[in-house]
């Protein structure tokens, strides 16, 4: 082809590798979820609290600054397991917010149109595709949840006065370990739960309320049956419960009703095979109607 | 070996058998598929790119296998699908680039081609605009687009004149015309108006209730399918049918001085009208019609009922 001639030429030229077009997918499924002002602003309100982490850690390790802000140069936080612990719950639930908003973009723009056949007519699988949107959303909630909370560890292994890093790298790696397993718990469900929705408000509500009413049912249940296992449905709850688990932090649970890790991961994974089940009912090149 | 092969292609799809034992091999350049609505045209299409697994039997694209090697064979296709599909919230040059970058092509080449190609279709002007507020024909023809973009060896086209006005058809048609005749791109053509696959198509593939009705080379099948001819006649009748034949005709009498017959190739209508001067006869009306692909679609239309009966030649006169 030639602009100027308006005549068609084929292509001789070489051919990216298969795992390349995995990155296209996401890189343009990135492109959707960012191209929003919303996206942004929720990005920058996402940060903001682990700016004032990041002063408290400059306060916690430096006397003069805290004289000079009026605390009398005497210790106001303690950096631990519990400190840091704190800041993964905000940023998580700062990413259930982010997540809301940028899942439906990575995918309905494809569904609201059938763009699926034109799609998956190129040598990319479903999985390939589904594995393209799951990347750019990884990599989005990932901007805001252990990326965040390990500069600020890094800033105050840096900053500490003492030797730091070396008694805490289990602090790192449940920051790290529970960040990733929340933000691919979101991506699952915002994935899931977006390809059933063709309207992107509508899919940012049905995802906090996937979160939320089933842990109003697991209250019902548990308040009902009088059994701790009604939290199985209690998303924020399981999480509340694996996150100090895994930084190391003390456990703020009763012990009434704490629930097994063993229990808590097998309902995580039940949780990402429904979506994985919905995301194979859903995207498709073609429907079959049965009847 | 053909551009598609089928061999004994069945597809089953919730509980249905919707393509039953496909045999042939589709070797044109430019390959019309026909057949009434629920004909299987786009099971065939959609099998060909490998989203329905065959139940039995095989269908091969380049010699590769339809379902195992799916993904060398959507390499080497564009597909424009019949219905909407495209993402609307994406300028036009964006969306072919995205589809050019998926089949392969590195970013910068992809971004060259999106652009020659929407110059290509008539697209130029509008390329920067978002696709959901095309009009119709132009998202017919950025369909078009994105399945040249990359350029493929198999351009799959199903009902690309669907919902067009006779302006944006001519254009369709003309631009397919184009392609095949460049020569690089082979093209499988789905529509069930007999005069696009007229215009565009050298072979034929005729479905009709998940079977092969006909499987033909147009041109071929014209040339074979000599001049047909109506007569109305008054005088001696069956005399003049026995001079007729004696001349190589193929004919057939009926009451009322009525004859139906085959020219052959050597014989014009100026040698019956001699015959008839001979034997008194009078030409009251001649009726003279060339094989159409609508005679042909209809012929396989009925052969696909009643084979023995309708099928040949014979029984048309």
């Amino acid at each position: 082809m030639a602009v100027y001639k308006h005549s068609y030429s084929a292509y001789t030229g070489k051919v990216t590798s298969s795992w390349t077009r995995l990155l296209v997918l996401a890189r343009y499924a990135f492109d959707e979820a960012w191209s929003s002002k919303i996206s942004i602003g929720l990005l920058v309100f996402s940060l903001l609290p682990c700016i004032v982490s990041l002063i408290g850690i400059y306060l916690a390790n430096n006397p003069l600054a805290r004289a000079l802000v009026g605390g009398g140069g005497r210790q106001m936080i303690e950096i631990d397991a519990q400190f840091f612990l704190k800041i993964l719950e905000v940023q998580c639930w700062l990413a259930l917010v982010l997540a809301s908003w940028i899942a439906p973009r990575v995918i309905t723009f494809d569904l609201a149109d059938s763009a699926l056949p034109i799609l998956l007519s190129h040598p990319i699988s479903r999985l390939g595709y589904l594995l393209g949107k799951f990347m750019a959303l990884l990599a989005s909630l990932s901007a805001v949840t252990w990326i965040p909370c390990l500069l600020l560890f890094i800033y105050e292994s840096y900053a500490s006065p003492t030797p730091w890093i070396a008694g805490n790298l289990h602090i790192a790696a449940g920051l790290f370990a529970g960040s990733v397993i929340w933000i691919a718990l979101l991506a699952f469900l915002g994935l899931a739960l977006s390809s059933w929705v063709k309207w992107r408000v509508v899919a940012t509500g049905i995802i906090f309320a996937a979160v939320f009413v089933p842990a109003g049912v697991g209250g019902i249940v548990t308040a009902v049956l009088r059994t701790r296992w009604g939290f199985l449905f209690n998303l924020p709850f399981m999480m509340s419960s694996l996150w100090p688990r895994l930084l190391g932090a003390p456990d703020t649970i009763n012990p009434d009703r704490s629930l097994p890790t063993g229990a808590i991961a097998a309902m995580l994974v039940l949780a990402c095979m429904v979506c994985i089940g919905m995301l194979n009912k859903r995207i498709r090149a073609r429907e079959v109607v049965r009847g | 070996m053909g551009i598609i092969d089928l061999d004994g292609l069945e597809v089953r799809l919730a509980n249905r058998t919707i393509l039953n034992g496909l045999t042939g091999s589709l070797q044109g350049n430019a390959i019309g598929l026909l057949g009434p609505n629920g004909a299987g045209k786009s099971t065939l299409i959609n099998t060909l790119l490998g989203f329905h697994p065959p139940s039995k039997g095989t269908a091969r694209v380049f010699g590769l296998d339809s379902h195992r090697d799916r993904g060398q064979i959507r390499g080497r296709i564009g597909y424009m699908p019949e219905n909407d599909s495209f993402i609307g919230n994406m300028s036009g040059v964006r969306f072919v680039r995205y589809m050019a970058e998926l089949a392969g092509l590195p970013p910068g080449v992809a971004l060259e081609r999106a652009h020659e190609a929407l110059f290509y279709v008539g697209l130029g002007e509008a390329r920067y605009r978002k696709v959901s507020t095309y009009s119709l024909g132009m998202k017919q023809l950025i369909k078009l687009a994105q399945a040249l973009a990359h350029g493929p060896r198999l351009l799959i086209l199903d009902e690309p004149t669907n919902g067009l006005d006779p302006i944006a058809r001519a254009r369709m048609i003309e631009l397919i015309k184009e392609i095949r005749k460049e020569g690089s791109i082979r093209l499988l053509i789905s529509s069930h108006l007999l005069r696009d696959i007229d215009e565009t198509c050298d072979e034929v593939l005729i479905l009709k209730n998940g079977r092969i009705a006909a499987l033909c080379n147009i041109e071929e099948e014209r040339r074979s399918n000599r001049s047909f001819m109506e007569l109305e006649t008054v005088g001696a009748t069956e005399r003049f049918s026995v001079s007729i034949r004696g001349l190589g005709c193929e004919c057939a009498s009926y009451p009322g001085g009525r004859i139906k017959l085959i020219l052959p190739e050597h014989i014009e209508a100026r040698d019956l009208y001699v015959i008839a001067s001979e034997q008194g006869v009078q030409i009251r009306r001649m009726n003279q019609r060339r094989d159409s692909l609508e005679d042909i679609f209809l012929r396989a239309m009925d052969n696909d009922t009643e084979r023995t009966a309708n099928g040949s030649l014979q029984a048309q006169l």
